[in-house]
């Protein structure tokens, strides 16, 4: 419309302008009749006319004074010109001076037109916006209408808020609602505010609980001396009971079983564990793992929380640096690996003779993992095995070998027991550890259990310990243990007297032996023989023993080999000879061999060389029947003297190493010493030397030492010293049973630590009598009374008048010996030596 | 074994190390070869009497028997074989035995070192039934003769003097006993009652044998004479002296063992180390040998002379005193040699071995 309008105006415009304005009055203008244009033109044609003349003329070339007046009309008609442009250039300022005049009111209006439109548009944009807008109320979830009328307060309802009724309720209801609302909110503010307090409270008391360990602790610290201070050693036995959950279960039953025995019958014996527990820990949670999973995972996270604890105990700095290397030690032993805890055993003397207990020995605990064995060592002591008082505590218990055979299995080729160790595995460990009755295999290894396995298992294990508890074995094991060490510590105190070459002092007056005076001196003790645990090297020292005592003999009595050789020659028989020079020889193999060894050792010797003499037996019989043709050959081919005493010296040598691996074990860790005594006789000018070989037994006292004679005579001019063994062999075999066997049973069991001074002593008195009955002096004792033969005489003889005292006389002695039967017996047994004694002639041939 | 650290019983442990030992050193001083009952020429038991005063019959074929799986096993090893029966004869050592009598109604007679002289009756011992465990104590002597106590000036006692060895003389039913007290008695088996004591040796005897056909025995004494006496009277009628005529004369020489011979005129006679060989009825030493060890038993076997002596050999000689053969045998100090009429000879000795030697020499068993 606008446009319309405009083109409208534009069109008024146009006409305007294009009309021609009315012409103005051309106050100036001299021509006013005439238009500018035709002036112009008519000026314009009338120059062109001058112009064509004055070309005409400058062509014709008339004459000059006519072009001068030319000029002076193109001139005027010039001015002309000049005028009417003139006043054409003033029209036009005035008709745009007109125009503008008319164009300012159309611009007027059309810019109130513009603003009426915009006016219009923005109200229609607002009735839009207001026609558009909605409420919030249809999202408010509002209360029921029943209930907005019962719950309702009066005021909400009784005001009138609007005409119309639909939207009164609906305001009603609303309010109803903010006013709920503010309600509300109100209650959450206060709700609010009292949690909030409440929070606070439970801050404060966390506080408080979390500075309360550390508190205890301190407390718990400071007590400590108190503790000790009171003997009662809570805190050391709470760690300790903890530390024993960790225990592997056969450490943990000798934990258990030794504090059980300590604290219900008060033996004197303490326990602690020691070892790293962290590690402890770690290799618990890897059985828990390996064993069932999930449901120890609690206990794991328990013991690590107590890990915790524990190393805030100021163990920290200890345990740390040493971890590591136990770690690559445990790599490293393989087979041989440790639990890392260890229980230390105090044993203490029983009889408390001042206030504090003398401590025998320290035992360590330990458990080989992999081999299920419990190994003991004597803690701070660095022994080797043999000479570990430990080792035979119990019959057969070396400890070099491992105990049940599974470990066997497992070492595999390596069967002994690795040397090196100190601690070793001895049966009696075991039966402490009550490994006996545990699960045989390794926890380690044993993780597929069915729960019906296990239920069996423990039945069984319950069973064993009340088998355990029953047969006392703690008791047992501290009482031998005490008594191995009291005895071993009497024995090394003995054996340094004799070292000294002195004799033992006996404290027991009730013996005979106690109150003989030795008359023969004590002439030498010394250690001999190899370490006996050398299995294979002992043979072949025994042999050389053997091989040399046999030369002797045979330089020594060439005599009466030559005359058994003469004898054999009489007969007229020349094979027979070699056979009797080889019996003879053979005779005095075994011989000298009884002097060195044992008896049973000798005997088997003896059967062994049995099967040589069919031979010679069959020559006899020959000789006796001389049908018997065949069997001359037999012998013949049989027999070759020397070489035969080889083989039989290499036959016995094994046989005895067979009889060795049999009685091995007694003989571990036995040491041998030789005892000389000699007696300095003067009527025939002669040293009597008695030679004893002594062999002690890591069982000491319970295996009393065996002592084997041998006698020898000096003669005081020459050194030859001869062997005398076998004209006395029944003499020396009855002492040997007396100091052996015999004294023993009569020793009372409180001497039982000192029964190698006994043993000395007595062998001593038997020594002189042996010799005062050999000694042609003693010719004159013998009288047919029956009252002489042994009454007493143990008693008598061994009194010097000098170191008797005056006021006792020979009865004081004798009721001294307030036992009559011991009386009798010794009597009845040196009878019997008498018999034996007096069953010999004791003429040596001049 | 004893145990161990489970079932842990010290005393025990002591007394078998004790039995151990006493088993090592245990002596057999004599074995017998019982009368056999069936005309079986095969010698069948033996009966050893030995230190602990225990009496045991041992059945030789089950030895050998089981013998021959033990060498099987281990052949180094001394079988220790189970007696059939064994009695607890004596207190202290069982010195000698000897049967009495012959078949059913064979007696056993111990002696031994309490100073008893014991008869048991054989057939107990063959025909019981009772477990070896419960025997020892068990059987009651049928006959059970002490030593008289001499008695000193103020009338106290002396013990019961041993009996060394003893020896029977069936026909007259006594019994005569060598003992400690340097007497030898003779008792009537009947009444148990003492007939006759001979006194005269001035030391310990040793050894008797009785001359049943001439109504005589012989004792052997420490002081170094035998002697022959006559039973009736109790009189000695001879003394001999082994060692009269050496160089020995005047040194003490104890007789340790005397034997007869079947035809009871050959007499052997051991001294410390010699052996003299005596003609009774000429009253004369025929031969004198020097042997190595001393001789401790002494047997007749016809007309030769078995010995045994303190060294582990069995000696045959022949009247002369000259050595026919030498056997070794198992202990190292023989205390007993016995024969049975089959030729087998047995050797008791040191260390609670018998040998058991056959006619051939060949070792027959071997047992502890």
């Amino acid at each position: 419309m606008e446009d319309g309008e405009i083109d409208e105006e534009g069109v008024i415009i146009l006409e305007e302008e294009d009309a021609p304005p009315p012409p103005p009055p051309p106050p100036s203008r001299k021509i006013d009749s005439k238009s500018p244009y035709e002036l112009l033109q008519e000026s314009k044609a009338s120059v062109e006319d001058i112009v064509s003349k004055m070309l005409s003329i400058k062509r014709d070339s008339k004459p000059k004074p006519l072009l001068r007046d030319l000029v002076t009309q193109m001139l005027l008609h010039f001015i002309t010109l000049r005028q009417a442009n003139r006043s054409i250039l003033l029209e036009e300022d005035r008709v745009k001076a007109e125009t503008e005049r008319a164009k300012a009111p159309v611009d007027f209006t059309s810019l109130q037109l513009h603003n009426l439109m915009y006016e219009k548009s923005h109200y229609v944009k607002a009735i839009k916006a207001c026609k558009d807008f909605k409420s919030k109320y249809p999202d408010i979830d509002l209360v029921a209408e029943e209930e907005f009328f019962r719950d309702a307060p009066q005021d909400i309802k009784a005001k009138k808020l609007s005409n119309d009724a639909a939207h009164d309720l609906m305001m009603k209801r609303l309010h109803f609602e903010l006013f709920q609302r503010k309600e509300l909110c109100k209650l959450h503010g206060k709700l609010e505010q009292q949690k909030k307090g409440l929070l606070d409270i439970i801050a404060d008391r966390k506080k408080f609980l979390s500075s309360l360990p550390s508190h205890l602790k301190s407390l718990k610290k400071a007590s400590l001396p108190v503790q000790s201070q009171l003997g009662i050693q809570h805190t050391k036995k709470l760690k300790q009971h903890h530390l024993a959950e960790l225990l592997p279960p056969p450490l943990y039953v000798v934990y258990s079983q030794f504090i059980a025995q300590k604290e219900a019958f008060g033996e004197n014996i303490d326990l602690e564990i020691v070892g790293s527990v962290k590690d402890a820990q770690t290799f618990a949670r890897q059985q828990a793992n390996k064993d069932t999973g999930i449901s120890t995972n609690v206990e794991s996270s328990r013991l690590e929380d107590d890990a915790a604890d524990e190393e805030d105990d100021g163990q920290r700095r200890r345990k740390r640096p040493k971890r590591v290397p136990s770690k690559e030690s445990l790599d490293q032993e393989g087979v041989y690996q440790v639990h890392p805890l260890k229980i230390i055993l105090h044993i203490y003397d029983e009889e408390v003779s001042d206030l504090k207990s003398a401590k025998l020995i320290t035992l360590k605990f330990e458990y080989l993992l992999k081999l299920n064995v419990v190994c003991v060592g004597i803690e701070g002591s660095h022994d080797r095995p043999e000479t570990n008082i430990l080792c035979n505590l119990f019959p057969d218990d070396t400890g070099v070998e491992l105990p049940h055979q599974s470990a066997k299995l497992f070492v595999g080729d390596a069967l002994a027991f690795d040397e090196k160790r100190t601690s070793r595995p001895y049966k009696w460990a075991q039966h402490l550890a009550g490994i006996d009755f545990l699960p045989d295999v390794s926890p380690l290894l044993a993780f597929h259990e069915t729960p019906n396995g296990e239920t069996a298992k423990t039945d069984a294990v319950i069973s064993g310990l009340s088998l355990y508890r029953q047969q006392n074995r703690v008791q047992t094991v501290v009482q031998r243990i005490r008594s191995r060490k009291k005895s071993q510590m009497a024995l090394v105190a003995q054996l340094d007297l004799l070292t000294k070459l002195k004799w033992p002092a006996l404290t027991c007056q009730s013996v005979p032996w106690a109150l003989h005076d030795p008359l023969c001196n004590l002439h030498g003790w010394s250690p001999v023989g190899p370490p006996p645990n050398q299995a294979l090297s002992l043979p072949v020292i025994d042999t050389d023993q053997v091989q040399e005592p046999i030369d002797d003999d045979m330089i020594g009595r060439p005599g009466t080999s030559k005359e058994e050789l003469e004898s054999a020659r009489e007969d007229g028989e020349l094979p027979l000879l070699l056979p009797s020079a080889s019996v003879t020889s053979d005779v005095k193999l075994s011989r000298s061999k009884g002097s060195n060894l044992e008896h049973s050792r000798q005997l088997t010797l003896i059967t062994k060389s049995l099967v040589p003499p069919f031979t010679k037996a069959k020559s006899q019989s020959f000789k006796k029947f001389d049908e018997d043709s065949e069997l001359m050959l037999d012998t013949d081919s049989d027999q070759d003297g020397p070489a035969y005493i080889e083989v039989e010296g290499e036959n016995s040598a094994s046989a005895q190493y067979n009889e060795m691996g049999e009685k091995l074990w007694v003989d571990y860790g036995v040491r041998e010493f030789c005892l000389i005594l000699t007696r300095n006789m003067d009527t025939d000018k002669r040293i009597w030397k008695l030679e004893a070989k002594i062999k002690i037994s890591m069982e000491y006292p319970l295996r009393p030492p065996h002592f084997v004679l041998g006698l020898y005579t000096i003669s005081s001019g020459g050194n030859n010293s001869e062997c005398d063994g076998s004209e006395w062999y029944n003499e020396l075999r009855a002492i040997e049973a007396e100091v052996n066997l015999h004294i023993l049973k009569m020793l009372p069991l409180d001497q039982e630590n000192y029964i190698l001074s006994h043993q000395v002593c007595c062998l001593a008195m038997l020594f002189d009598y042996f010799m005062g009955e050999a000694s042609p002096s003693s010719e004159k004792r013998k009288s047919t009374s029956v009252v002489d033969v042994g009454l007493s005489k143990p008693v008598m003889k061994p009194v010097h008048p000098l170191q008797q005292p005056a006021s006792q006389g020979r009865k004081e002695i004798i009721g001294r010996m307030n036992d009559r039967m011991l009386l009798i017996n010794q009597k009845k047994r040196k009878k019997r030596i008498d018999r034996l004694l007096g069953a010999h002639n004791f003429r040596y041939e001049l | 074994m004893c145990g161990d650290a489970r079932n842990w019983d010290e005393d025990a442990y002591r007394e078998s190390i004790l039995k151990e030992r006493e088993i090592q050193t245990r002596t057999v001083f004599r074995t017998v070869w019982a009368p056999s009952l069936n005309p079986n020429p095969n010698p069948e038991t033996i009966v050893a009497a030995s230190s602990d005063g225990s009496i045991a019959s041992y059945s030789i074929s089950s030895c050998i028997s089981k013998l021959q799986s033990f060498r099987n096993t281990k052949a180094q090893h001394l079988l220790v074989a189970e007696p059939d029966y064994f009695v607890q004869g004596h207190d202290g050592p069982a010195y000698d035995i000897k049967f009495y009598g012959d078949g059913e109604d064979a007696l056993l007679l111990s002696c031994g070192d309490d100073g008893r002289i014991r008869g048991w009756r054989w057939k107990d011992f063959t025909n019981s039934d009772v477990p070896i465990t419960l025997q020892g104590k068990q059987m009651k002597p049928v006959l059970d003769l002490v030593n008289p106590q001499h008695k000193g000036p103020w009338g106290s006692l002396s013990p019961i003097p041993e009996n060394n060895a003893i020896a029977v003389n069936i026909q007259g039913g006594s019994i005569f006993s060598a003992s400690g007290d340097s007497c030898a008695y003779c008792w009537d088996v009947e009444t148990g009652k003492l007939k006759v004591v001979f006194k005269g040796h001035s030391d310990y005897l040793h050894s008797i044998v009785a001359r049943n056909s001439a109504n005589q025995i012989i004792t052997g004494s420490e002081d170094g004479t035998a002697r022959i006496w006559d039973c009736k009277s109790g009189k000695c009628i001879q003394v001999i002296d082994p060692a009269e005529n050496t160089k020995l004369k005047g040194f003490f020489s104890c007789v340790r063992c005397i034997a007869l011979d079947g035809s009871e005129s050959w007499l052997a006679c051991s001294s410390g180390r010699c052996l003299s060989i005596w003609n009774l009825p000429a009253s004369e030493c025929i031969s004198r040998t020097s042997t190595r060890a001393s001789v401790q038993d002494v047997l007749f076997d016809d007309n030769q002379i078995l010995a045994v002596g303190a060294e582990p050999l069995l000696c045959r000689f022949d009247i002369s005193g000259a050595i026919l053969s030498q056997i070794q045998c198992a202990p190292p100090s023989a205390f007993s040699v016995s024969l049975h009429p089959s030729g087998v000879t047995a050797v008791g000795g040191y260390g609670g071995l018998v040998d058991v030697i056959s006619q051939f020499g060949s070792h027959l068993c071997t047992f502890r």
